[in-house]
């Protein structure tokens, strides 16, 4: 077993609004503070004792521009998680490693955007830093790359494409719930969805994730501490990240193919915690396109290529009662879009029981990273009666 | 020779296929192996990460293969305006004949009709293009069934 099993717990969850991109009242930076303020209040900690600062990917709100005003006393330990959407559980493995290890106490894990401090997000998600085999072929968006995915696993494994419109379509669902969803007024019905304008085959409109302005931030502490707290700990069971052999930067030529590159981080994040995927209550299931969260859950062993489209079917996927509830917040497709970092505070509600679309008793509640990332990283956190 | 791409070096990802790109200028498909054990290395890379050579040679390749996933594009992207009068296009990824299963990503060009995964296709050369950044680039064709080999009766 992992030494860092049910080490340390997510005690506090802060996020604003979500505003349409490029609209937030607020520049970035400030997003971020009261993202961070309104989880160490939730928590019920000063924001002066976070002394551990975490995010991933290209946030650039950092530490030293964050202290000033949080009023921090020292900061101990500070770090990024590379790559893209594929280190959100990955940036929580910091935080936890870094407590274990007597380097922090108080960690917050967090991610801002406003397009108006910075640029659009699609864009500036992919950090300068694509090879020129895409660009000088027509590729540039996680929109057109991951395609090349999602249409391999549908022509060349067979997985049907009902698969990617009932994940679009649970998402939508339980965002009719949450009044805090940017997408809760839409309804998508088959029509809708089969008349929607494409993007990038086998990709349309409610395939995609959305961009919006906003920040989502959580807090980490030692399960000791969780207990002395205000809610009722998540504690994290697992969040390995990583690559197999055959993966990583390689345009396209990963070997063996796997849509969404999770095999390796779901192997391990089921023999870390002990569990697996029959135990699962709840999934928040990160989803850059839908065709993504279906390898998502192939990868971690919910179907295989050949019984997905017998599992990943609306009824399957919706709370309260669906084999296995996936984006009960609405998701990154529906709730909003702030590089998926709005599906760990979901997954934290599900163990406290104060989701919009709550699973009744709720225990294992599951967090996939970024798909499709050349590294990507995964997360089950459970309740205490789970450690 | 002095070569275009080199004006407008687009420095993202691993950046070890220089090569790649002067061959296609040069109008040669040649794709990379380790000098040190022989084995197929695509993309190229700086180092063999299986026998620890850091030669590579760069053998000339018949440029046909099939489809291992394609996408047609239906929406002009910020960092590849250049095409915008191009949409709707497909850019098709192609498993080369022959080069231990490298995958080479190019646009497909002329009849779509029989687009599918596993389809045979052939590539062309293009000199450097504003719509490939000023790179030179190979274009697939899906091969038409008339020019295929009969099989031996």
């Amino acid at each position: 077993m992992s030494r860092l099993r049910g080490a340390t717990a997510i005690v506090g969850i802060g996020q604003t609004p979500y505003y349409k991109r490029g609209t937030s009242p607020d520049p970035e930076l400030k997003l971020a503070l009261r993202a961070i303020v309104a989880a160490a209040e939730d928590a019920g900690i000063d924001p002066r004792d976070i002394d551990g600062f975490i995010s991933y990917a290209s946030e650039r709100n950092d530490a030293q521009k964050l202290m000033p005003a949080l009023g921090t006393k020292e900061v101990r330990f500070a770090s990024l998680a590379w790559i893209h959407g594929g280190g959100i559980p990955g940036a929580l493995s910091i935080a936890a490693s870094a407590i274990v290890a007597g380097q922090a106490e108080t960690v917050v894990v967090y991610r801002a955007m406003a397009e108006a401090s910075h640029q659009r997000l699609r864009v500036a998600v992919a950090q300068n830093d694509t090879a020129a085999q895409y660009l000088v072929n027509g590729l540039e968006s996680p929109a057109q790359i991951l395609a090349l995915r999602s249409q391999r696993l549908l022509q060349a494994h067979g997985v049907p494409r009902s698969t990617m419109k009932a994940m679009a379509q649970a998402a939508y669902h339980h965002a009719r719930n949450n009044p805090r969803a940017y997408g809760r007024n839409t309804v998508l019905d088959d029509e809708t969805y089969e008349n929607a304008r494409l993007i990038s085959e086998p990709y349309n409109l409610f395939d995609c994730s959305r961009e919006n302005d906003a920040a989502v931030a959580v807090i980490v502490t030692s399960a000791e501490r969780a207990k002395d707290l205000a809610q009722k700990p998540a504690y994290i069971l697992s969040a390995p990240m990583g690559t197999l052999a055959g993966g990583g930067a390689v345009e396209e030529n990963i070997r063996p193919f796997s849509c969404a590159g999770q095999l390796g981080v779901a192997r391990r994040l089921w023999a870390e915690s002990g569990y697996g995927p029959k135990d699962v209550d709840v999934a928040q299931v990160y989803q850059n396109m839908t065709g993504m969260g279906v390898g998502s859950l192939i990868d971690h062993g919910f179907c295989t290529v050949d019984t997905a489209g017998e599992f990943i079917t609306f009824d399957n996927l919706i709370a309260p009662s669906g084999r296995l509830p996936v984006n009960t917040s609405g998701g990154d497709l529906a709730e909003g879009f702030v590089h998926g970092m709005g599906l760990v505070t979901e997954a934290v509600r599900q163990l406290r029981g104060t989701s919009c679309n709550q699973v009744p008793g709720a225990r294992l509640s599951l967090m996939t990273g970024g798909p499709g990332d050349t590294m990507t990283s995964t997360a089950l956190f459970g309740t205490a009666e789970t450690l | 020779m002095e070569y275009e791409f080199e004006k407008r070096r687009i420095t993202g990802g691993i950046g070890a296929d220089d090569e790649y790109w002067r061959g296609l200028e040069r109008g040669e498909f040649r794709l990379p192996r380790c000098a040190g054990c022989g084995r197929w290395m695509w993309p190229a890379h700086f180092r063999c990460g299986a026998c620890g050579s850091w030669e590579m040679e760069w053998h000339r390749t018949v440029p046909k293969g099939t489809i291992y996933s394609w996408t047609r594009s239906w929406y002009a992207f910020e960092r590849v305006k250049e095409r915008a009068g191009d949409v709707p296009y497909v850019t098709a990824l192609v498993e080369i004949e022959g080069a231990g299963g490298a995958r080479v990503m190019g646009v497909l060009v002329g009849d779509e009709t029989d687009l599918r995964v596993g389809a045979a296709v052939t590539g062309e050369i293009l000199p450097p293009t504003e719509k490939a950044k000023g790179y030179p680039s190979i274009v697939w064709r899906l091969a038409d069934a008339s020019d295929a080999v009969p099989s031996p009766v």
